[in-house]
């Protein structure tokens, strides 16, 4: 996350955990209160409670660790509370301290100063109100400090959890050497074989002393998660029995028996009603799994074809195929229907954001916030959020005039910003961000950017969000445009494959418009060959697959790069590009006999392939290190081969060439 | 303080890397070049499942390009959240550096090495130079 993300992200923190901190105190003052009056405390400490849990996962999500420590040792204090109905009696003095603990810390952070970390007396004195006797006693698992050590808070976590819902935790210790290694058992060999008979969870490598059966002093211990017996993870590792130990969980704090006993790992599966939260990454494991489907379902489906080309009767075989098909592609949906978030809990905490910028820059604003009843992935939202934070947040900061200028203007003191979202048709999301402040100044934008005035919409968006542009000076105030525009469009296009746009008129507002997909992860998608690779496009980038039949190409004399020709379509010049020879791996000419044609905001454009393979559903995971995260590749999938082919972004590559080109 | 080590070879010189950064060592039989990358960026490989970007680090550290062997490595690091391998031209051996065996490298060796070489060591009758993983990878963030 960018820092500019970041500090977004804080100042939506900031307002929200405020508000959290204010209905703690409220509600505690008044559980309080009501226990003095001999009442039953119960709502205000549920309500405690839920204050303290979203306390703790907002600022995990910003990472303010202390204020996570506090508020995990308050909210387990009070879900006991809440799930045995002990009044909090003397309690309430500590969860005081806690919240001013919490609010200092946060003050910290919103002045820049470094967070303190959370009273280690504090936290000792939250935790032996003795409450949680769930997930928070990892104890040491059994393990020396040696291992321990090398655990992160998160793999020691992962195993303790394991432990609490009955799964067997054991450390494996395999010692590589060459008797082994003939044997085909090295580390690689024995993740893989334990990784069949459970979850890994860490793999630390030790210096051990050398002997004979540790001729190199090295031996790894392997901690994992199964329900597999001892003997079976020895033979897998090839080590004997004694290399196998059991973690041990840790035990309970004598638990006054009377306790409900707590439902089923409430950290991570939280139930309310009929809902169920669970974390993103266990849907992702859901849809990896399914990805491995998809692949042998297409396998077989090749070797049927192939079967059948031999003369072979495949019929009962390829009603199974296709039965399974059709049986894939349904848990497909319904996957990816439980990653689906409402667009309007997505966008819930913008008016938040707002209320908290509005005060920091003393202007009135009116929000209008319709979210619709749209759905969108997950990966969409995380997304699209901040990219909308900023939309938000310029139009707040910059466009919309202070009180005093509005009402000169003949408008209503306070500014308006209006955020609404619409489905274009099954797969697109609009969402507007409008203002009715003052409009961009285009002739100072231009001025600034030492360019020519804009002449249209496209060009005025391509100055704002000109990379470094945008983000120069950002005192500037009277131009309207804001800040981040670029982060903006790279979000909304670049890693989104969508559209960005913007209307503004002098004196009446901007309004700037983003369109994405709903869900990006599982697409159909057209497999070719060029320049000897195989590739992947999502089939909804593609308008049309097309014949480059000689005489229909034209080689106007002035091409450059990896244009190569322009083709007429049905009286249209569409220009038509080398694909190697854009990625540079040849000279441009060599392209194959048919293209793929996409439109960019109308315009068509076509790539040259050498091959069409077919059409295929194919998995996409995002390319997320910066080393290969580029425009153009939006990810890669797996075609049965083990290798990671690309998935093209044809329409932001048309956009290079557009660029390459001179123009828009 | 005794700590494992990682020895590996590129164009002849020996490097090594702190084994916990080590996540995993493959042999290579060629990556997806991803257009547009850094020239040193051999491509991408799929490991379990998981599809990491290796760094040929002989176009790293500017050396001349070679085919790769029977011998080539990737040596998986773990740099904070991310995973990357990095193409070595062998890799085989685990060995055992002592705190006091490191010393600065030479002015030159870091100049040149654009501070890829965080130290260099003696380790028997060998020069070994200690690579700091987080500068060959870069330090560009995450979502940065």
């Amino acid at each position: 996350m960018s820092a500019v993300d970041l500090k977004t992200f804080i100042t939506g923190y900031l307002a929200e955990v405020e508000e959290h901190l204010r209905m703690a105190e409220r509600n505690l003052l008044e559980a309080e209160r009501v226990e003095a009056a001999g009442g039953s405390s119960a709502r205000q400490v549920r309500a405690l409670f839920r204050s303290m849990h979203t306390i703790k996962g907002l600022s995990a999500m910003v990472g303010v660790e202390p204020v996570v420590d506090l508020a995990h040792e308050m909210e387990a204090a009070l879900r006991v509370a809440d799930r045995s109905g002990t009044p909090l009696g003397g309690a309430v003095d500590l969860l005081v301290r806690g919240l001013r603990a919490v609010e200092a810390r946060v003050r910290a952070l919103a002045s820049g100063e470094a967070v303190p970390p959370a009273p280690a007396d504090l936290i000792d004195a939250l935790a032996a109100l003795g409450l949680d006797r769930l997930g928070a006693e990892v104890g040491d698992l059994g393990l020396p400090e040696d291992v321990r050590s090398r655990l992160g808070p998160g793999e020691t976590q992962e195993l303790a959890h394991g432990l609490a819902r009955g799964r067997r935790a054991v450390r494996v210790d395999f010692v590589p050497n060459p008797s082994r290694a003939a044997s085909g058992l090295n580390i690689t060999a024995v993740r893989e074989r334990l990784g069949r008979l459970g979850d890994l969870v860490k793999v630390i490598p030790m210096s051990v002393p050398r002997s004979p059966e540790a001729p190199v002093g090295l031996s790894f211990a392997v901690l994992m998660l199964t329900g597999a017996a001892d003997a079976e993870i020895a033979e897998a590792a090839g080590m004997p029995l004694d290399a196998v130990s059991s973690l041990v969980g840790a035990q309970p704090a004598a638990a006054p028996a009377a306790l409900p006993p707590p439902a089923e790992d409430e950290e991570e599966v939280e139930l309310r009603g009929e809902v169920v939260r669970v974390p993103v990454a266990r849907l992702d494991d859901v849809l990896d799994r399914l990805s491995v489907l998809v692949v042998s379902r297409s396998r077989i489906a090749r070797a049927v074809a192939e079967l059948a080309s031999r003369g072979v009767d495949v019929g009962a075989l390829s009603h199974v195929v296709q039965e399974s098909t059709r049986h894939l592609r349904d848990l497909r949906a319904a996957i990816m229907r439980a990653r689906m978030v409402s667009l309007a809990e997505l966008l819930e905490r913008v008016p938040l954001i707002v209320r908290g910028l509005s005060r920091t820059v003393g202007k009135e604003i009116k929000l209008d916030l319709d979210a619709g009843r749209a759905e969108l992935d997950k990966a969409v939202g995380e997304r699209l959020f901040p990219a909308v934070v900023h939309l938000v947040r310029n139009a707040v900061d910059h466009a919309i005039e202070p009180a005093d200028e509005r009402e000169r203007a003949g408008k209503p003191r306070a500014g308006h910003i209006r955020v609404a979202c619409h489905e274009r048709g099954q797969s697109q999301l609009e969402l507007q961000v409008i203002d009715d402040g003052r409009g961009i100044d285009q002739a100072a934008l231009a001025r600034r950017a030492g360019r020519d005035e804009p002449r249209d919409p496209e060009e005025l968006l391509a100055l704002l969000t000109e990379v470094g542009l945008s983000t120069r000076d950002q005192a500037t105030t009277t131009s309207g445009r804001g800040v981040g525009m670029d982060i903006v469009k790279r979000v909304a296009v670049d890693q989104l494959g969508g559209e960005l746009m913007v209307a503004t008129e002098r004196g009446r507002g901007t309004a700037f418009t983003i369109r994405v997909p709903l869900s990006l992860t599982i697409v159909d998608a057209f497999c070719f060959h060029s320049g000897e690779r195989t590739y992947v496009v999502p089939m909804s980038m593609v308008d049309e697959i097309v014949e480059l039949e000689p005489d229909r190409v034209h080689r106007p004399p002035a091409l450059a790069g990896a244009l190569v020709g322009l083709l007429d379509r049905r009286g249209e010049a569409i220009p038509v590009v080398d694909l190697e020879a854009w990625f540079a791996r040849r000279p441009a000419g060599g392209g194959g006999r048919k293209a793929i044609l996409v439109r960019r905001r109308g315009r068509p454009l076509a790539f040259t392939v050498d091959r069409m393979l077919g059409k295929q559903e194919v998995v996409v995971r995002p390319l997320e290190d910066p080393l290969v995260r580029v425009p153009g590749v939006s990810g890669t999938t797996d075609l049965g081969d083990g290798r990671p082919t690309l998935v093209l972004d044809f329409l932001a590559l048309g956009g290079q060439v557009r660029a390459a080109q001179g123009g828009p | 303080m005794n700590t494992l080590y990682v020895l590996f070879s590129v164009a002849g010189t020996e490097y090594v890397l702190p084994a916990a950064d080590v996540v995993q060592m493959e042999s290579f039989s060629g990556a997806t070049p991803v257009p547009g990358t850094a020239p040193f960026v051999a491509g991408l490989v799929q490991m379990r499942g998981k599809v990491v970007p290796v760094v040929d680090l002989r176009a790293r550290f500017g050396l001349p390009a070679a085919e790769p062997t029977i011998d080539s490595r990737v040596v998986v690091v773990q740099v904070g959240e991310r995973t990357v391998g990095l193409l070595v031209d062998s890799a085989r051996e685990v060995i055992r550096l002592r705190l006091e065996d490191l010393e600065s490298p030479p002015d030159i060796v870091a100049q040149d090495g654009a501070g890829f070489v965080s130290s260099v060591a003696r380790a028997g009758q060998r020069l070994v130079m200690v690579i700091d993983p987080s500068k060959v990878v870069g330090e560009e963030q995450l979502d940065g």
